[in-house]
């Protein structure tokens, strides 16, 4: 199987898995991050479509069954019964536990190793497009930014640059969804950094082999200016 | 069973599927006729229908199925009958705006923006597969496409969304 068949296939079913394809995405990174993409492109793509239906609202199908009867205490406890089952099964769902915040930073940057190696700065215009929907901005004087995206992380998305400071090049991630009450510190696969907490959400600057990174993520998070 | 018992038994069993259908079917109307009072109007319609024929249901498993169908041959015969025009997509989105909403969160705003955006012929098939929990050939059988039409209309249903959102993901394939 090729780059183009593989992604030809999880493009149209990010959540399929044969053997062909998991042999590809074993040798291919950039593959296996393209899946990685999809599917949590698909986790925000489902909570987009679960608007709530009550906003749309709609006909009770009891008054339909009372066209021709008197409503039925019964008939109503059964359908609530079922209600209430399928929302308990839906809770234990959404609260059965997410991945750490660490694996989950460190599994992003770990999935796009080629964003932190180029060397050429991005155009302001290119970084102001990524940042811009987030009313967020970047001050200058921090370094070069060579790689700037949006990407889906924990189904909201999210600016991801790489700014080539003076001691080195690290992964930034403004995550203003994701509120943290003090720092973290993460240190996987070969990666360290920390999440700070932000005036919208949380920082994650994140580096490799940094002698100062905590002197490192101080100076890119007063160089974020948040908006409002 | 007398035909008093059997009668509420059928009641009964409609309600429940009914009541447990009823929230995804006004969303998957919602988002294909992309008008809040339109999905309403036609899944009422389609209740009715399914309750007329309600005996033609012999599995009470393939309710969804059967469900849907009639919900999407209600909104086929809607859309003939208005011969709904182009429309303006700014004006759409800012009509729904109170159902596209999600507090605090701009980034599923946007996303339900996007969905609004795509062409029917991409966003159906997308909302059976992650809505509705479709497999690519049961969206065939439903559309009455080729399988590979829509696993082709996926993909670009996708690709589309992406370019919307301005999420950098693949370069090419090679």
């Amino acid at each position: 199987m090729n780059c183009l068949e593989f992604r030809r296939r999880v493009g149209a079913e990010p959540s399929v898995s044969d053997a062909g394809l998991e042999n590809h995405r074993r040798e291919c990174p950039a593959c296996s991050r393209y899946q990685h993409e999809l599917r949590a492109m698909d986790a925000l793509l489902a909570q987009a479509l679960a608007v709530d239906a009550a906003r749309i609202r709609g006909p009770d199908p009891g008054v339909l069954a009372a066209r021709t009867t008197p409503s039925r205490p019964r008939w109503l406890a059964l359908a609530a019964s079922i209600v209430i089952s399928v929302s308990a099964g839906l809770a234990l769902w959404f609260a059965s536990p997410r991945p750490s915040l660490a694996r989950e930073v460190i599994g992003h940057v770990a999935h796009e190793p080629g964003a932190i190696a180029g060397t050429a700065p991005i155009t302001p215009a290119e970084l102001a497009e990524v940042l811009a929907p987030n009313g967020a901005r970047l001050r200058p004087g921090i370094g070069d930014v060579t790689f700037a995206a949006r990407c889906v992380f924990e189904s909201h998305v999210v600016p991801h640059l790489v700014v080539r400071t003076s001691r080195g090049p690290v992964t930034v991630l403004l995550l203003r969804h994701r509120d943290v009450s003090g720092p973290v510190r993460l240190a996987e696969e070969g990666y360290a950094g920390m999440v700070l907490p932000a005036p919208h959400g949380s920082i994650a600057i994140v580096g490799q082999d940094q002698k100062d990174l905590d002197g490192i993520a101080r100076q890119v998070f007063e160089a974020v200016d948040w908006g409002a | 069973m007398n035909r008093d018992e059997r009668g509420t038994d059928r009641q009964r069993r409609f309600g429940v599927l009914c009541e447990a259908l009823r929230p995804d079917l006004l969303r998957f109307a919602f988002w294909l006729g992309r008008d809040r009072q339109l999905a309403e109007d036609v899944v009422q319609e389609a209740m009715l229908r399914a309750w007329k024929s309600f005996d033609s249901l012999a599995d009470d498993g393939k309710a969804k199925s059967w469900l849907l169908t009639i919900v999407r041959r209600e909104l086929a015969r809607t859309f003939e009958r208005k011969r709904l025009e182009a429309t303006d997509l700014d004006a759409l989105v800012a009509s729904e705006a109170e159902v596209l909403a999600a507090d605090d969160d701009a980034g599923l705003a946007e996303m339900r923006e996007a969905l609004f955006r795509l062409e029917d012929e991409h966003r159906e098939p997308l909302v059976l597969q992650v809505l509705m929990g479709y497999s690519t050939k049961e969206i065939a059988e439903q559309m009455g496409l080729q399988q590979g039409t829509v696993l082709t209309r996926l993909f670009r249903a996708r690709a589309r969304l992406r370019r919307e959102l301005g999420i950098a993901v693949e370069q090419s394939p090679s």
